[in-house]
Formats: structure tokens, sequence, C-alpha cells
């Protein structure tokens, strides 16, 4: 009993984790119709500035606090810059953010050196229940999940900000006929997406360490769970994030986690080809 | 099929032609010497052919050793340039043909004790031919075509979970791959590092080269380069636009696997990572900044990137990859056609496809050839 609630909170906070992920990846895929390359490195910068802010004697919540919004302030600048060029084009956009990706890698790499760096835990210690403990931050990042969810999907079903958002994303011309300034608001969602990103970083980097192939490790599985949830919605990914987190912490408890590991992705482009548009198709939130 | 050649070539003429007006302006001065009559193609393939085989001449001993390693490298951009260059396929997990038919070889020289490079090659091609068949069938045929963002990850994907079994396999060597692998061998002799691996690889780059010209040149070029530009039309014109697709990929799997197989006897050890994305990225580099859509682009790109990490390493080790990202956004933004765009004009790349219609001949270069041709037997 105390076993299977290890492993149901093991399964539960990756699943997390890569909902965590997902949320920006997936929001700037269903939204722009870009798959973004660089989000891997989105959450090493996020990774990154935590790790400069406890290098520096700032408290590391300071670090976690500041990551979005250094992050979200660069995807908006990337954005300005370069990604806008790419929007008719969205295999060029994946060489283009590809090339962005591998320069953010490359200098973090130069930054750090190929060392493993760890980041102590905000709140450390564990959760006592009963006979088991589980990790306090760990589960703090589960709630901290469910509350970004919940933030996102209000943001962008409540507010006349996420209203102008998904008008311009969905007729972009006719957005501009009603007086909304698209380019501002690609610029804003790219930026938001980052932003995600970022904090994902800032928050997984006591967990894995901060390398400089942290991103990359996330990005794969990312852009599978936003397949497989469905691109054009804000549901589809964070659904597709869910089963695949989900199914990548849970196969390894009942087969060799080598199999575990090939066999999730296999699974995943399966039901991609017989069901490409996802597990919840359609546009809107 | 040749009944309906004529409206293809229309139809990509009319597409050409829109993007021959984007481009004019940056490659002005090839567009003169086309015009001119001057063809720029044979003379950057001869200069190319001419400095590769005499490179070994003048290069040092570890030089040498280094260039075979670029020509193979250049055999496996060759394979993704027609993939992705000619058919508009974007194949992100090309190394998970050149790593399996690398894996492959090395097993047979491990576990059976077969070197004779007249069973190894084929069958390093025939498992990258093979893989291409099975994973390329899977991602590309169907009921409904499967759009370029699932290819591309799917073949992505595909590469990466081959990376990870790879890794965790004991009997593929794990984390470590397969070390010190038997020399290829003919008859009595063996082929180790030096120039007489060189011009062995060499010889067969040529060939492949050759073959893809051909190929690319023939009237299933031509639909290929319909199907670039315009999928829909040319389903519309009755091709399966997704068989072209599925036999080109297939084609490029076991280029991809000759070269792997040519790349783990000559670095005498295979790993995880070549069957893995950093490898499959590589190649994309390659490509795009040599030019894709040119095959001599593919093997100018290879040259140009190998050669000048090679040259960095010493002293820029950290840098290097940072500068190649930089470059590489540069080309994307500003000379999507790649490096060879400097010297070749839109309609050179392009270029002509089998025996052109009798109407539209002009007196150009080609027809005089054609010409010749015709008087000679």
């Amino acid at each position: 009993m105390a076993n299977a609630f290890v492993a149901a909170f093991e399964i539960l906070s990756f699943g997390a984790i890569i909902v965590l992920i997902v949320l920006g990846l997936g929001i700037i895929a269903s939204m722009m119709g870009i798959f973004n390359f660089a989000q891997g490195e989105f959450v090493l910068l996020g990774a990154y500035i935590t790790y400069l802010a406890y290098a520096k004697g700032l408290p590391i919540w300071a670090g976690m606090v500041a990551a979005p919004f250094v992050v979200g302030a660069l995807g908006f600048v990337l954005e300005a810059l370069i990604i806008r060029r790419f929007y008719a084009a969205p295999i060029v956009a994946m060489l283009g953010t590809y090339a962005l990706g591998l320069i953010i890698r490359e200098s973090v790499r130069g930054l750090i050196g190929g060392f493993y760096l760890t980041v102590p835990e905000p709140i450390g210690g564990s959760i006592d229940i009963g006979a088991t403990h589980i990790s306090a931050w760990r589960f703090t990042i589960i709630v901290i999940t469910l509350l970004v969810m919940a933030g996102c999907y209000l943001l962008l079903s409540r507010t006349s900000f996420g209203l102008r958002m998904r008008a311009t994303l969905e007729n972009p011309s006719l957005a501009r006929a009603s007086g909304i300034s698209t380019p501002l608001m690609y610029g804003a969602t790219f930026a938001f997406g980052s932003a995600l990103a970022g904090l994902a970083g800032a928050l997984i980097v006591p967990v894995f360490s901060l390398y400089a192939d942290l991103g990359l490790r996330f990005l794969i599985q990312g852009f599978v769970a936003v397949m497989v949830g469905g691109v054009g919605s804000f549901i589809g990914p964070v659904a597709g994030a869910g089963v695949i987190g989900t199914l990548s912490a849970a196969l390894p408890w009942v087969m060799a986690p080598v199999v575990a590991d090939v066999l999730v992705f296999v699974l995943a482009i399966v039901f991609i080809k017989f069901r490409p548009q996802g597990l919840i198709a359609g546009k809107g939130v | 099929m040749p009944k309906s050649m004529s409206v293809v070539r229309e139809a990509i003429a009319g597409d050409e032609a829109d993007d021959a007006m984007a481009e004019r302006v940056a490659a002005g001065q090839a567009k003169e010497q086309v015009k001119a009559g001057r063809k720029v193609l044979p003379i950057v393939e001869g200069v190319v052919l001419v400095a590769a085989l005499l490179a070994p001449l003048v290069l040092q001993d570890y030089l040498t050793v280094f260039a075979t390693r670029v020509i193979i490298l250049a055999l496996f951009a060759l394979s993704f340039d027609l993939v992705w260059g000619y058919a508009g396929i974007m194949s992100f997990g090309q190394a998970l043909f050149f790593g399996s038919a690398g894996y492959g070889v090395a097993l047979l020289a491990r576990d059976l004790d077969i070197t004779n490079i007249l069973l190894v090659l084929p069958a390093g091609t025939i498992i990258g031919l093979t893989f291409a068949l099975l994973l390329g069938g899977f991602l590309l045929l169907g009921r409904h075509p499967s759009s370029v963002i699932f290819v591309s990850l799917g073949t992505l994907t595909g590469s990466y979970a081959a990376d990870r079994l790879a890794r965790g396999w004991y009997y593929l060597g794990g984390q470590n791959g397969i070390p010190s692998i038997a020399p290829m061998s003919l008859g009595g002799y063996e082929f180790t590092e030096g120039p007489a691996f060189y011009y062995l690889v060499l010889g067969i780059l040529v060939v492949v080269y050759l073959l893809c010209r051909f190929l690319v040149r023939s009237q299933f070029g031509l639909a290929l380069a319909g199907l670039r530009e315009n999928e829909q039309r040319i389903a519309f014109f009755g091709y399966k636009a997704q068989h072209l697709k599925a036999i080109i990929f297939a084609i490029g799997g076991a280029i991809a696997g000759l070269a792997g197989s040519l790349y783990a006897f000559h670095e005498g050890f295979v790993w995880p990572n070549m069957v893995g994305v950093v490898v499959s990225t590589q190649v994309v580099l390659y490509v795009l900044f040599g030019g894709s859509g040119t095959l001599i682009g593919a093997v100018i790109g290879t040259v140009i990137v190998e050669g000048v990490s090679f040259w960095l390493s010493d002293n820029y080790r950290e840098i290097w990859p940072i500068i190649l990202g930089l470059l590489l956004l540069l080309v994307i933004l500003f000379r999507p056609l790649g490096l060879i765009s400097f010297v070749l004009g839109e309609r050179e790349r392009v270029g002509s496809f089998g025996a052109r219609p009798k109407e539209t001949e002009r007196k150009t270069e080609k027809q005089t050839e054609k010409e010749k041709r015709n008087a000679a037997p």
C-alpha cells in the first residue's frame, strides 16, 4: 500500500513536470502554429537564471520569480526580431528556432562548462503521511502546476486579453479590422509561452540539476505530447502532456525501463498516425 | 505518366518564376552568367572533384583520415538532400538509417566475423533501405496524406527513440557502443585509415552522386520537383504523391545506410549518438549551409562545416557551436538556398528534366549537347 502510494506520487509528480513544460510549448504551437525548437532552451535559461541567483547569494525564490519575466522578455524580443519572419512556413520555423536553440544552449554550456550544477530545493524536507515520506518540493511543483494551469485557462477564456489573443490567432485580418494590434498580440503570445518555459525551468532545476542538455531532454517528449493532445486548443496539449507524462512515469514500474522508454514514443506516434487531430480536436480554449 | 509531364513542367515553371523574381536581386550576378549561356554547376562540380582527387597528395596523413570522414559525411548529406531538397520531406531522423546500418555492420563484424567489403556494404545499404521503408511507409503512406509537421516530428521521435534503445540495450553495448570493429577486407587486403580508404570512399561518393544526378534530372525527378513545389497540384494530375515520397525516402535511407556502414568501419566503433538526434540535426546543418536542392551544395556544405569546425576546434571549441548557430540563422533568414546560391542561379538550380519538348527548345548549350548526342550514332 505504501509502495503504491509512493509510485502514484512519483507518477503524478513527473506528469506535473511534463505538463508544466508542455504548457508553453502547447500555447505557441496551438495558437501560432509554430513548433518552437528553442522551447527546451527557454526551459534551460529559466533553470540557469535560478542557478545564477543562488550562486550570487540571493534567495532561490528570487531567481524563480525572476526567471519567467526575464525569459518572457527575451521571447518578446526574439519574436520581434526573428520568429516573426517564419509565420508562413512551419518547416523553416522549426529550423530557425532550432538554430536559436543551438545558440542559447551552447552559450549556456560555455557559461557553466560541462558540469552538473545542483540547486537546493527552496522548500526542503519531506511531508510525512503515515509511514511514507514524499518530497515537499515535488509536492509544491504539483500544486504550482495546477495553479498555473488554472491561471492560463482563466486568462485565455475569461479575460479580454485572452479573447483578443484568440481572435488574433484565429482570424488575423478580422482581428486587425476590429482594431486589435496583431503584431503586438503575436509578440505577447510568444512571450507568454516563453515565460511559462522559464518558469518550468526554474521550478524543475532543484529536481534535475542544471546541465546544458536539460532542455533537450524534455523537448521531444513535449512535442510528442502536443501532437497526442491535439494542436489548436489550450486543453489539447495539456491533456496530451498528462497522458505522456503519466505513461513515461508509470510504464517503468511494470517493465524494463528501456523498453518502456521506447514504447511510449512508439505508442504515441502510432496514435497520432491514426488520429491526427489528437485527443481533443478543435479550436477554442 | 509522360502525357501529363508537359503540364507539370509548366506548373513548376510558373512557381519557379515567382521564386526567381524574388531571388533576382540577390542572385543578380549569377543570373547574368546563366543568361550568357555559361553553366556554373558543372564547373563547381569539376572543381570539387579535382580538389577531392588531389587532397590526399597534399594533405598530411592525419588530415587524410579527417578528409575520409568528411567524404563519408558528404555521402550521408547527399541522402538528406535527396529527401528534403528534392522531395520536400523534412526528415529530422536521417541518422536513424545511418546509425542502424552502422550498428548492423558492427554486429556482423563482431558476432559473425564478416568484414568482406562485398558483403558489409550491401548489408548496410539494405539495412538503411529496410528501416527507411518501414518508417517512411508508416509515416508517409495511408488513407490521408500526413502533414509535414507529423513527418518531421515522427522522424525526429524515431531517431530519439532509437538513441534511447541503443543506450539501454546491453547487446548493442549500451552507452559505450561497440568498440574496435575489425577493418573491412577484400580478399586478403584490409582497408585501414589512409589514402586507400579515402579513394574507396571517394569512388563510392562519385558513383552515388552520379546516380542521384541522373535520378533528379529524370522524369521521376521532375515529378519530385513538382511534389516539392506544390504537392496538391501533383496529386490532382493523378500522381500517387505519397508513393513517390515513400520511394525517395527509401532511396535516401539506403544511401544513409551505405554511408553509415562506411563510417562504422572507418571510425572502428559505433556509439548511440550515431542513431540519435545530434547526428540527425548535424546533417540538416550541412545541407542547409551548402544549399538544399543542389546535390553539390550538400557536399560543399559538409566540407565547409566540418572543415571550419576542425580548424577552429583547437582554440575555439566552446565558441564554435555558437558561431555555427548564428551562421545557420543568418543563412535561413537571408540565404534560404544556401551558400551555393552565391554562384548558382535559380534557373540552373531548378534545371531541366529529361528530354525537353520541341516547341520550348531554345538555342542553349542543352540543345547543342542534344544535337551532338543525336549525331553520334
